[in-house]
């Protein structure tokens, strides 16, 4: 029986694999060597778009010293991306981008302490905020354009969203509030932004005021006017046997689900022995999320999870990307929602195997192709970020 | 709720007499909110800094690097922080040899790797694959890592650990191999 169960486990994790067809892998960044540490993290993991069949990726190296955003295109026609484009002037951190359509795209980022953003192709960079700010994200959906960040507010910081409008490549602020108006109690981050079917906004981040790191959540319906924040987790805050506040959970990403859902996934350390798990909560259209989910299989019980994405389209397809080193090196791996729970987990074959592939950031096209781009480790030769187009059968 | 309460405190202090009893009690409020506010974070009056600021002061003085890396709000940390680090001697003992240094597992706080990379405190866990904390992990003054020790610690096994570090062992012998020894 021994001897059967590695060609049992060859044999489906090879009929898993076969659902997908892969493209070949491309290299995104232009400027690689064992100094250049380019840097893909983002507030809700909105590091690549597709626009009108261009794909864009948004990326921060230290090519010149410092560290600065950079955003590369893939022509719809083109076998290659073009030379990046730099977004930046002074120190800049964490860039994500959206997409407008018919090729043009949105990017935004924290530079020098402030938030910028700037339309692409456009002019030049609008600064959002005035005060100390960072973590950046943006979403697009129903014909509207929304941002969020992390502001400084008092001893903390706080989240506030945006909402923006784009004319010929030219940004503007339509207005721009926090999520509760009262003052931080203590540290809020990582926002994720979602534009549901219907227009409603859904903002998640993490925060501390309960003494350990909790995914909330907050809802409108115009933009403007928050619901009172709810907690993803569904586990409780407080201390166990007298110690402690509370299980850890960060860095929560969103995406609008759907013809009126939301779906959500974060990193989440309830199984405190094992590292963080990948959780997904599922918000149909009732403005309510359901039950927390674990995405990950069996298989990836007792490895750690590392940055989590959800992804989803109109149509109702629903995936979550991470990595994890269960194989020996860090691989990315998706698990596919399949309307009850999430399916077997799948390595991506570029970005799997020997070395290190990691930090995956993906999003789905408009006929439901997977567009997913990583960075692969190399001490000696430099890091690349990779990209790669996969379409399931 | 902290900057609150400084408010209310600083409005205080310019009333009568009578009231500062109310003085008194707004402040002992304070201390409270922020003995909550560093629930699990470094154990109290350790001179622990950030990365950098540790590497930095590793590299002028010599001494190698003793990393806590701990989560805000975690049991295990709260538990060694009250049950191993509130001993005096054990205080002075990592004081004394070691730069002392504190990383968030889940903050944002950007640090800079000996190899010159940006990244955050929190991918320094992933790179340092902390699966649980606290995360215990000893680095030459230069920042290379001696070893990681995960989980909660006696006492004794951070006075046997701080052997092998101090005593240049570790340039010899494993871990396993140090304490071996010593029985």
């Amino acid at each position: 029986m021994r001897s059967i169960l590695p060609l049992m486990l060859v044999a489906l994790a090879s009929s898993a694999q076969a659902a997908w067809e892969w493209s070949e892998a491309l290299t995104v960044n232009s400027a690689q060597g064992a100094k250049i540490f380019p840097h893909i993290e983002s507030a809700n993991r909105q590091g690549i778009a597709v626009s009108g069949g261009a794909v864009g990726v948004v990326w921060e190296d230290n090519r010149n010293g410092s560290p600065q955003c950079y955003l590369a295109i893939k022509p719809a026609a083109a076998k290659a991306f073009q030379p990046e484009i730099r977004l930046s002037q002074t120190e800049c951190y964490e860039p994500v981008v959206v997409a407008l359509g018919a090729g043009r795209f949105v990017a935004a980022w924290e530079e020098a302490g402030k938030v910028h953003a700037r339309g692409v192709p456009g002019n030049a960079a609008l600064k959002l905020t005035e005060a100390e700010s960072a973590q950046a994200t943006l979403a697009v959906g129903a014909g509207k354009l929304y941002a969020a960040w992390a502001e400084q507010a008092g001893q903390f910081r706080r989240i506030v969203v945006a909402s923006l409008t784009e004319k010929r490549g030219v940004l503007n602020i339509n207005h721009a509030q926090p999520v509760e108006t009262a003052a931080p109690i203590d540290e809020q981050g990582w926002p994720a932004l979602a534009i549901a079917g219907d227009g409603s906004v859904t903002v998640a981040w993490e925060d501390r005021r309960n003494h350990h790191t909790v995914p909330m959540v907050s809802q409108s319906l115009d933009g403007r006017s928050f619901a009172s924040p709810a907690r993803l987790i569904e586990i409780r805050s407080g201390s166990a046997d007298g110690l402690g506040a509370g299980i850890g959970a960060m860095r929560p990403t969103l995406s609008a689900w759907g013809k009126q859902g939301v779906a959500a996934a974060w990193l989440d350390k309830r199984d405190f022995l094992s590292g963080y798990d990948v959780y997904a909560a599922l918000d149909t259209g009732t403005r309510r999320f359901g039950s927390n989910l674990k995405v990950q299989d069996s298989f990836g019980d007792n490895m750690v999870q590392w940055h989590a994405k959800i992804v989803s389209d109109a149509s109702g397809r629903l995936l979550a990307v991470w990595d994890d080193a269960r194989d020996g090196t860090p691989d990315v791996w998706l698990a596919e929602w399949k309307g009850e729970a999430f399916g077997d987990d799948v390595a991506v074959p570029a970005a799997s195997g020997t070395g290190e592939q990691a930090d995956p950031v993906a999003v789905l096209d408009e006929s439901g192709g997977l567009h997913l781009a990583w960075l692969e480790r190399d001490e000696k030769n430099g890091t690349r970020i990779r990209y790669v187009r996969g379409t399931s059968r | 709720m902290l900057e609150f309460s400084r408010m209310k405190i600083s409005r205080q202090i310019v009333l009568p007499k009578e009231n500062w009893m109310n003085v008194i009690k707004y402040l002992m409020m304070a201390c409270c909110l922020w003995a909550s506010a560093v629930l699990a974070d470094p154990p109290p009056n350790y001179p622990f800094v950030n990365f950098d600021a540790g590497l930095k002061a590793a590299r002028a003085s010599g001494k190698p690097i003793f990393l806590y890396f701990g989560r805000y709000g975690c049991a295990w940390c709260d538990h060694t922080n009250k049950k191993t680090f509130s001993d005096e001697s054990l205080k002075t003992l990592y004081s004394d040899h070691y730069e002392l240094v504190y990383v968030d597992a889940e903050s944002g706080r950007r640090v800079t790797l000996p190899s010159g990379e940006r990244i955050t405190e929190a991918e320094l866990g992933v790179r340092l694959q902390a699966f649980a904390t606290p995360l215990f992990v000893y680095m030459t003054p230069q920042g290379e890592k001696i070893m990681q020790i995960p989980g909660f610690k006696t006492v004794q096994d951070f006075r046997d650990y701080d052997r092998y570090v101090h005593g240049g062992h570790y340039k010899q012998k494993t871990l396993l191999e140090f304490l071996g020894g010593k029985s």
